[in-house]
C-alpha cells in the first residue's frame, strides 16, 4: 500500500481540535491537532487510557460532539466530502448507513421499550426505505449472521432480557444492517468476559472483512489490536503519540507511552516499574508548552518539558511524536 | 396469567386497606366538633328531646361501639347511614353524586392530556422556540392561578359577554328532560337514551368547567412531560438512534413512550385529588357532585356524607391505582418482565 497515496482514502481527518468549554476556566482540550487516515478496508486500532479522547474523536467523526463539545478547527473528509458542510438531512442519511457505530455499553443505550428485532429492522426501514416486513426479514437474517441461538424468539426479545454478549452481538447486526462501508467501533467488547469478548470480536473482524468495510477500533486494551489491526494509534491527552503498522510496532514501539502501555501487561514488575512513573506534576499544567506526556515519562528531559515534539516519520509508515524515541 | 395473579394479589389488600381508611377517618371525623342532635332539631328544641334523639342515633354509645355498629352496616348492608340534610341514604347520595364528579373531572384531565402532553413534548424539543417560552409561561400560571377564580373569569366571558355557553346552574337546563339514569354520566346516558336534546345540554353544561379542569391540570402534566422528554431526549438510547440516523420523529415518538410511564403517574395523582379537589369548580358551577356534598356535610355537622365520601373516593383511589399499574405492565416490558 502506498503510504502517501490518497487513492482509496475512506476517512482523512486532518488537524481536528476539539474543546468543551468550562465555565470560568479554560476550555479542556479534548483533541489537539489529530491526523489520521483509514484506508479502504483497513481496520486501525486506536489505544488509549479513560478520558484521552477516543470516544469524542468517534462522536467528531459522526458529527454528534456532546454539548458543550466544539470542533475548534480541523476538518474530516468522509469519502471526500467534509463532514462538517453536510446539512442535518445528509448526515442523517450517513449516520448509522455509510459509518456504523458499534456501541460499549449495549443494554443501557438500546432502547429499554422497543424489541431488539424492531430496532435493527428500523435501521434499514429508515435508511433503504423498507417496507416494514422486509426490514423485519432482514433484521432476522442479521440475527442470523450475528450467530444469535434462536433468532426468530430473540428478535421479540426486549434489551433487558438478553445477556451482554448477546446485547453486544444485537449491536453489531444494527451497525452491520445496512453495509456501511465505515465502522467504529468505540470500546465494543469492553463489558464482556475474555472468551465472548474473543468470539464477539472474531466475529466483527469476519463481517467487517466480508462487507469490505473499514474500521476504527477504539479500545484500552492494546494486546487486542495486535490481532485485529492493520495499523495501531496510540492517543493520549487528545494527541497522537505514535502510529505505525501493527506489525512494526509490536516489534518496535518508539513512544515510552506506548512501551508503558505494553508493560502493563507484563507480569514481570520490575519492568513494569521500569517504564511506569508517578505524575511528579499535573499532565495539564506541565504539558502546556513541552511535551503533554513529559511529567509522566521515565525518559523526559528539559527538552520535554519546554519543547512540544512534532510527529515524525521513522520509516516504513512509522511516525512517533517524541524527542527521545525508544530504540530497539 | 401474571397480570391475573398481580391482580389477585391487589384485590387480597383492598379489604384491608378500605379497613385502615374507614378507621383513621371515622374517628377523625368524630373529632369535629358540632352535636347533629342540635343541627337536626334546631335552637328552640328541649334538653329531653335532643337527648331523645341523640339515643336515637346511637351519638351516647361509645366511639369504638359507634364504630363498631358502622362498619357492620358497611359491610353487610353497604349502608353507610343516612344524611340529615336530604334524608336519603348516603349510598344513594353518593352513587347518584359520584358520576357527576367523576364526568367532570375525567373529561377535565382528558383535556389537561391534550394541552400539557404536545406542549410538554414541544417545549422539551424544541427548547429555545417560542412555544418553550409559552409553556414555561403556562406552567407558571397554571400552578399560580386558583381553579375557582379561572371558573368566574370564564363565566364572565362566555356566559355574561359572549352567551356562546347556558348558565352556571348544573348540569342540565331546568326544561331539558333528564334521561333515565344507567351510568350517571349525563353524557353517556343521554346517548344510551338517544336524547340528543338532553346530550346537547349536557355537553354544553360541561365546556365550561371541564375547560377549568383542564387548564388547570395541563400546567403540572406539562411540566411532568417536559421534564421526562428533555431527561429521555438527553438519554443514551436518544444518542445512541441518533447515532444510527433514525429520523427525528422516531426518536421524539420512543422519547415519548419512555416518558408515558411518569405522565400517566401525573395524571393518577391529580386523578385522586380531583375527587375532592374540584370541589371549589363544582360549587362554582352548582354542579352537585361529591366533593360538595361532602362540604355540606362537613359545615352542617352531617357526618355520614363525610364519612361516605372518604369511603367512595378511597375506593376509587384504589381502582385507580390499580388501573395505572395494569398500565406501566402494558407499556413496559421490564415490568412484566
Amino acid at each position: 500500500m502506498a503510504e502517501n497515496s490518497d487513492t482509496g482514502t475512506i476517512l482523512n481527518i486532518e488537524g481536528l481540535n476539539v474543546s468543551y468549554p468550562v465555565y470560568e476556566t479554560d476550555p479542556v482540550r479534548a483533541l489537539r491537532g489529530i491526523d489520521l487516515k483509514v484506508r479502504e478496508g483497513e481496520i486501525i486500532g486506536l489505544v488509549g487510557e479513560s478520558g484521552s479522547g477516543k470516544t469524542t474523536l468517534a462522536r467528531s467523526i459522526m458529527q454528534l460532539i456532546s454539548r458543550p463539545g466544539r470542533v475548534d478547527s480541523g476538518r474530516i473528509e468522509y469519502d471526500g466530502r467534509d463532514l462538517a458542510a453536510l446539512n442535518e438531512e445528509e448526515l442523517r442519511a450517513l449516520r448509522g448507513n455509510d459509518i456504523a457505530m458499534v456501541i460499549p455499553n449495549p443494554r443501557t443505550e438500546l432502547n429499554p421499550l422497543v424489541t431488539v428485532g424492531m430496532q435493527i429492522a428500523n435501521v434499514a426501514r429508515y435508511h433503504l426505505s423498507l417496507p416494514r416486513k422486509e426490514a423485519k426479514k432482514m433484521a432476522l437474517a442479521m440475527l442470523e449472521a450475528v450467530q444469535i441461538p434462536d433468532p426468530t424468539r430473540r428478535f421479540g426479545a426486549y434489551p433487558h432480557e438478553l445477556s451482554g454478549g448477546m446485547a453486544q452481538r444485537v449491536v453489531m447486526a444494527i451497525a452491520l444492517i445496512c453495509s456501511p462501508r465505515f465502522i467504529i467501533s468505540d470500546d465494543a467488547t469492553s463489558g464482556l468476559d475474555v472468551t465472548v469478548q474473543t468470539q464477539v470480536l472474531e466475529l466483527l473482524q469476519d463481517l467487517v472483512h466480508q462487507q469490505g468495510a473499514s474500521m476504527l477500533f477504539i479500545t484500552r486494551d492494546i494486546g487486542i489490536t495486535a490481532h485485529y489491526c492493520h495499523q495501531v494509534a496510540i492517543i493520549y491527552a487528545g494527541e497522537i503519540v505514535e502510529l505505525a503498522p501493527t506489525q512494526n510496532f509490536f516489534d518496535n514501539p518508539q513512544h515510552p507511552y506506548s512501551v508503558m502501555l505494553l508493560s502493563a501487561f507484563s507480569h514481570n514488575p520490575k519492568l513494569r516499574g521500569l517504564w511506569t512513573k508517578v505524575a511528579d506534576a499535573l499532565p495539564e499544567s506541565a504539558a502546556q508548552s513541552g511535551c503533554y506526556f513529559a511529567a509522566r515519562c521515565v525518559r523526559a528531559s528539559d527538552k520535554c518539558r519546554s519543547e512540544h515534539p512534532d510527529m515524525r516519520g521513522t520509516g516504513s509508515g512509522h511516525g512517533v511524536r517524541c524527542h527521545h524515541p525508544v530504540e530497539r | 396469567m401474571r397480570v391475573m395473579r398481580y391482580i389477585g394479589k391487589r384485590m387480597l389488600f383492598i379489604g384491608p386497606q378500605l379497613f385502615g381508611i374507614t378507621l383513621v377517618s371515622f374517628f377523625l371525623v368524630k373529632l369535629i366538633p358540632g352535636d347533629p342532635a342540635v343541627m337536626m332539631l334546631g335552637p328552640l328544641a328541649t334538653e329531653a328531646t335532643l337527648e331523645e334523639l341523640r339515643n336515637e342515633m346511637g351519638l351516647n354509645l361509645s366511639l369504638p361501639e359507634q364504630f363498631f355498629i358502622y362498619i357492620k352496616n358497611l359491610v353487610l348492608h353497604g349502608d353507610l347511614g343516612t344524611s340529615w340534610q336530604t334524608t336519603r341514604p348516603v349510598t344513594e347520595d353518593l352513587f347518584l353524586r359520584m358520576p357527576a364528579t367523576l364526568e367532570l373531572i375525567t373529561l377535565g384531565l382528558f383535556l389537561g392530556l391534550l394541552i400539557g402532553v404536545p406542549l410538554g413534548v414541544g417545549a422539551a424539543y424544541l427548547k429555545r422556540g417560542v412555544l418553550a417560552k409559552f409553556s414555561d409561561y403556562y406552567g407558571l400560571l397554571a400552578g399560580a392561578l386558583p381553579d375557582f377564580w379561572l371558573a368566574l373569569v370564564l363565566i364572565f366571558f362566555f356566559y355574561t359577554i359572549l352567551g356562546w355557553v347556558p348558565p352556571p346552574l348544573g348540569r342540565l337546563d331546568f326544561f331539558t328532560i333528564a334521561p333515565p339514569t344507567v351510568t350517571g354520566a349525563l353524557l353517556i346516558d343521554s346517548l344510551l337514551d338517544g336524547n340528543w336534546a338532553a346530550l346537547g345540554s349536557a355537553a354544553g353544561h360541561l365546556i365550561l368547567p371541564v375547560v377549568t379542569l383542564g387548564l388547570i391540570s395541563g400546567g403540572p402534566i406539562l411540566k411532568m412531560t417536559q421534564s421526562t422528554m428533555d431527561r429521555m431526549l438527553e438519554s443514551d438510547y436518544s444518542r445512541y438512534e441518533e447515532m444510527c440516523g433514525l429520523p427525528k420523529s422516531i426518536i421524539i415518538r420512543h422519547a415519548l413512550r419512555n416518558s408515558l410511564p411518569s405522565v400517566v403517574t401525573i395524571v393518577s395523582v391529580l386523578y385522586g385529588f380531583l375527587i375532592g379537589g374540584a370541589v371549589l369548580v363544582e360549587i362554582v358551577f352548582s354542579w352537585g357532585g361529591a366533593g360538595q356534598y361532602a362540604v355540606q356535610g362537613v359545615l352542617n355537622a352531617d357526618i355520614n356524607p363525610v364519612l361516605g365520601f372518604v369511603f367512595f373516593a378511597a375506593v376509587l383511589s384504589l381502582i385507580i391505582y390499580l388501573i395505572v399499574d395494569l398500565i406501566y405492565f402494558a407499556i413496559d416490558p421490564r415490568v412484566r418482565g
